[in-house]
């Protein structure tokens, strides 16, 4: 405590009071502007070394506009600060000056008015978000019953479906077996489309019912340890009969030995069959398919490149989507669900792996999925 | 059920503004599969209640008390998961605080409690003007209308809009409650026939079950 008193009322207990307990800012200034003294409340706010400052230094008045001797000469009632607390977050105070023999009492206080604008403001909007979250949670669980009720209703119309729809395949495979050249030529169309239309509903069936399993939540992943360089032997194999057709050629490279991998070795044929049968219906006659995997970091990364049409920057976050189709127009008698990479992703993501695309369009499009060696799914 | 160590450990910890504390205790409750009627009645309303009390006999500030309440907006939305996955009965509720009427989590709760209990319970919020009340009546078309009114000297506000809403909706079943019926307004019903008061959210649950 410095010799001279902060406040000078003829009331001690007053003077106690203002300087121990009140919550007003006092600040004693020198007629230079240093202070002097502070009482506690000032030293709560502003820190505990205030004394010896100049009150420029505690004020934040970036446009240095602020003269104390001119403030004093006007004789202002009171004038706004933001005074820079320990917090690091400026508050506002009302200030008064008054002189005080020949040092300046200033005496900075809050306006009640504006805390309390500020208190039912901030009620105001902490009720408002409260609110919206709770719209958010009753409208996402909606949602979450509305696509479980998607899930079983197409679930069901493709179970229901599937064993008309094989019949009608099985039976035109039989009759173009079968009737050989019993029918005339237009016939034989008329049954090859029957044929082919059957194909492709039975796939786009299996495809609705995997999706339907996914989305429900029924990804039952059977992890294994598994030789995956011999599991791309067979899919690229199995594959290749498709690609000679078209007279496209598919190799597979790999460099290193092979850890086995712990993976659901049916779901990741069902992707390479995906990725590779894609990769034949967009590649031209003459074309090769690279097929390579690669270890690092505990990850595999298998790819699949083509040297098609590639895919057009836009279209690369629609890919995954089910049924979204992209500008890339297909091949000449080629068919697409639009569900195929949309099973591709969540099976990946269901081995908490990751997919992703490189592509260029009129060079051709490389597709990547990369899986932990050692599973962090539960078995 | 809640135990009471449990309670005052929670209590302690609203009071002193640790949210981090009072997500974590609701967090381990709902992971134990606690009923969300104990967890509504026993803990957020019983130490709401107990909460408004200290606040009355002045050992806590309303800026403490105004904490607590956000603090249990903050940890009610812990058990939406829960309480909207509920399968419904294709009943609705709107549920609001009248104008000039800031403390909503009482109402918000009672919205709650129709979710939890089968129903679609819409809540407008606090301080909801008697126009926006009326239209949201006219869209929702609801089965039951409940209004929640925390201070007494509201009480010619809450008689302006059940006036109202009896002639725009004859036929809307309509219950009324909070703690402003502390100090009286309990014979709303007498003045307003067909309008219920409902005292508790237990009172609440049975109304809920005798108009399944």
């Amino acid at each position: 405590m410095n010799n001279h008193n902060l406040i000078n009322t003829n009331c001690p207990n007053l003077e106690n009071y203002l300087q121990n307990n009140a919550a007003l800012l006092l600040l004693l200034l020198a007629p230079d502007g240093r202070i002097i003294d502070a009482n506690k409340y000032a030293r709560d706010i502003v820190g505990q070394e205030i004394t010896g400052e100049n009150l420029s230094s505690v004020i934040v008045d970036f446009s240095n506009t602020f003269s104390l001797e001119q403030t004093l000469e006007k004789n202002e009632i009171s004038h706004l600060f933001n005074v820079t607390s320990y917090t690091g977050l400026p508050q506002t105070f009302y200030f008064r000056f008054i002189r005080q023999g020949e040092n300046i009492l200033a005496i900075g206080e809050l306006n009640h008015l504006e805390v309390e604008d500020l208190r039912k403001n901030l009620t105001s909007l902490n009720n408002e978000f409260s609110n919206l979250n709770r719209e958010l949670h009753k409208k996402n669980a909606e949602l979450v019953k509305l696509n479980d009720l998607k899930n079983h209703f197409l679930g069901m119309a493709a179970h229901d479906l599937r064993n008309p729809i094989g019949a009608i395949q099985n039976l035109s495979e039989f009759l173009l077996e079968e009737t050989g050249d019993k029918l005339n030529s237009e016939h034989t169309k008329f049954i090859n489309v029957i044929h082919s239309s059957s194909k492709y509903m039975l796939n786009l069936l299996d495809q609705l019912l995997d999706i339907a399993r996914i989305e429900a939540g029924k990804l039952d992943l059977d992890i294994r340890p598994t030789d995956i360089i011999e599991l791309i032997k067979s899919c690229v194999y199995l594959n290749k009969v498709l690609a000679e057709k078209k007279k496209v050629e598919i190799q597979f490279h790999h460099y290193e030995r092979f850890p086995d991998i712990e993976l659901d070795a049916m779901k990741i044929e069902q992707v390479m069959h995906n990725l590779l049968s894609n990769a034949i219906k967009f590649s031209d006659p003459g074309s090769t398919i690279f097929v390579s995997a690669f270890l690092s970091n505990e990850h595999i990364t298998v790819s699949v490149k083509d040297e098609g049409p590639g895919i057009p920057k836009e279209d690369i976050e629609k890919l995954y989507k089910p049924f979204s189709k992209t500008s890339v127009k297909l091949p000449d008698g080629e068919k697409s669900t639009g569900l195929g990479l949309a099973i591709v992703h969540k099976i990946i993501l269901g081995h908490l792996g990751k997919i992703w695309v490189e592509s260029k369009v009129g060079e051709g499009s490389s597709f990547y999925f990369s899986l932990p060696v050692k599973s962090p799914v539960k078995k | 059920m809640i135990s009471e160590s449990l309670y005052n450990e929670y209590l302690a910890a609203l009071i002193e503004g640790d949210k981090k504390k009072c997500h974590k205790l609701v967090k381990d409750l709902l992971d134990n599969n606690i009923s969300l009627y104990d967890l509504y009645v026993h803990l957020f309303q019983g130490s709401l209640y107990h909460v408004g009390h200290l606040w009355e006999i002045n050992k806590i500030s309303v800026a403490t008390e105004h904490m607590a309440t956000s603090i249990t907006e903050s940890v009610l939305t812990l058990a939406y998961p829960r309480i909207f996955a509920a399968d419904h009965k294709g009943k609705k509720a709107v549920v609001s605080c009248l104008v000039n009427e800031y403390h909503q989590i009482g109402g918000k709760m009672v919205a709650d409690i129709f979710e939890i209990n089968g129903w679609d319970g819409y809540f407008l919020g606090a301080n909801t003007p008697k126009k926006e009340l009326l239209n949201m009546i006219q869209e929702k078309q609801p089965d039951m209308l409940a209004l929640s009114l925390s201070i007494y000297f509201n009480m010619n506000s809450l008689y302006d809009v059940l006036n109202d809403v009896q002639k725009s909706s004859p036929e809307l079943k309509v219950i009324v409650g909070g703690q402003a019926f502390r100090w009286g307004g309990r014979d709303v019903g007498e003045k307003f026939p067909g309008v219920e008061y409902v005292p508790s959210i237990k009172d609440l649950e049975t109304l809920l079950l005798e108009n399944e």
